[in-house]
């Protein structure tokens, strides 16, 4: 997992890092320091924070604040708890939007949360098996 | 509530003619004829094409690994987005039937989901189904509905019968207490590029009902309100309506059965001004 700028291992506090999870390229995200980030009216290509949760017994991720590229897709995040888990091929992952729905793999973290996002941020949860499919 | 029943009918009962050919360098035998089918607009492609596939295999090599996808023109077709969405946004216009390329090798795993059975179809089905009524009714219709009820959905879209459609799906078009839909569910689609989802409320503040054009100038994208030239098509259903119709309306009436209102964005072009 990629590691901010200033060096530190993950950590609890996620509110100033902004990690896209990308193994090679970690970013500081100066955008990020603003103190109020409520509108959902950013320009494209921006990011999005996005808020991991588990689902019955599915792991806790030990950092669940993400800055996520709007463009990002739903796979991609699927992928990345994977990877967080060290999930095997044959492990399933399941996410859902408002403990509602699950998002098609190909829909877009910006379109979710243009839609679904409150308090700036969306909330999707996880879980390893399927609980409102 | 979508009380046109005769406009719901006419929306339900559009087709388009499909011409299916086997893609040229996967033949291995004799050239096959070409496949045609009439397809519904409310359908996805892989719930319709057992048959495509059935005739197609017996003129390649087809392993247990393969699996079935279409392309028009060299664009892959998603088959996870309505037929009649797919014809609208890349086939508008085009002289019929609709000719359509059959592939088992390459699957191309950037541009189209895998679709291993008909459960997947009808779990992507479901879970539109239920993202509409989050945005409608805060999800209270579809989750006060038993799985028999769901089940009606799916079978009544599977195996095209209107009625049995429409007995349960008309609960997910209530206005409760007489109260439009909270949001609308829409898709924004334009060729090339993902499709927009925002919020959008069909009515004011002061409940006048909002229409179309609104929902175009709030949620369309920028090229759309720049557009120098020929503004695009704006195709729902295969309709280009009145940019005065009351979105309500629209949502109620033109909806595919996920709920959703598919509205496409394509390029006026000579060939297509005319329609």
């Amino acid at each position: 997992m990629a590691e901010t700028e200033s060096g530190s291992k993950t950590d609890q506090r996620s509110e100033d890092t902004s990690e896209n999870g990308e193994p090679v390229q970690p970013q500081q995200d100066k955008s990020k320091e603003d103190a109020t980030v409520t509108s959902p009216a950013k320009k494209k290509n921006d990011k999005v924070d996005v808020l991991l949760k588990n689902t019955a017994d599915a792991p806790i991720m030990a950092k669940k604040k993400w800055a996520v590229p709007r463009t990002r897709k739903v796979s991609w995040v699927i992928e990345f708890i994977r990877k967080y888990f060290k999930c095997e091929q044959t492990d399933s992952l399941f996410l859902y939007v408002n403990q509602a729905f699950a998002p098609a793999p190909d829909q877009e973290i910006g379109n979710l949360f243009e839609c679904y996002g409150s308090d700036g941020k969306l909330v999707l949860h996880y879980c390893m098996k399927e609980a409102w499919g | 509530m979508a009380d046109d029943r005769e406009i719901l009918r006419e929306v339900w009962e559009g087709r388009i003619p499909v011409c299916f050919t086997l893609a040229s360098d996967e033949v291995t035998s004799d050239q096959p004829d070409p496949f045609f089918l009439l397809i519904s607009r409310q359908t996805y492609i892989t719930l319709v094409t057992d048959k495509v596939q059935k005739h197609f295999k017996k003129f390649t090599e087809v392993t247990e690994d393969d699996e079935m996808w279409f392309d028009y023109e060299g664009q892959p077709l998603k088959w996870h987005y309505p037929v009649g969405v797919l014809f609208d946004l890349y086939a508008h216009g085009i002289v019929l039937p609709w000719n359509i390329t059959v592939h088992f090798k390459n699957f191309p795993e950037e541009d189209i989901l895998h679709c291993g059975s008909k459960e997947v179809i009808e779990a992507h089905y479901m879970s539109c189904l239920k993202e509409a009524d989050v945005l409608k009714h805060k999800s209270h219709v579809i989750s006060n509905m038993q799985k028999k009820d769901h089940k009606q959905l799916w079978t009544g879209l599977q195996n095209d019968k209107f009625d049995q459609f429409w007995a349960t799906n008309r609960r997910l078009m209530e206005r409760i207490s007489d109260e439009p839909f909270k949001h609308v569910p829409f898709k924004i689609y334009q060729p090339h590029t993902m499709y927009i989802q925002k919020l959008f409320r069909p009515v004011t503040d002061q409940a006048e009902p909002l229409l179309l054009k609104h929902l175009l100038e709030e949620a369309g994208p920028d090229s759309f309100r720049n557009a120098v030239g020929a503004k695009p098509k704006i195709l729902i259903q295969g309709i280009e309506s009145p940019l005065d119709t009351p979105v309500q309306w629209l949502s109620e009436h033109l909806s595919h059965p996920d709920n959703f209102l598919h509205i496409c964005l394509v390029p006026a072009t000579p060939a297509n001004h005319e329609l």
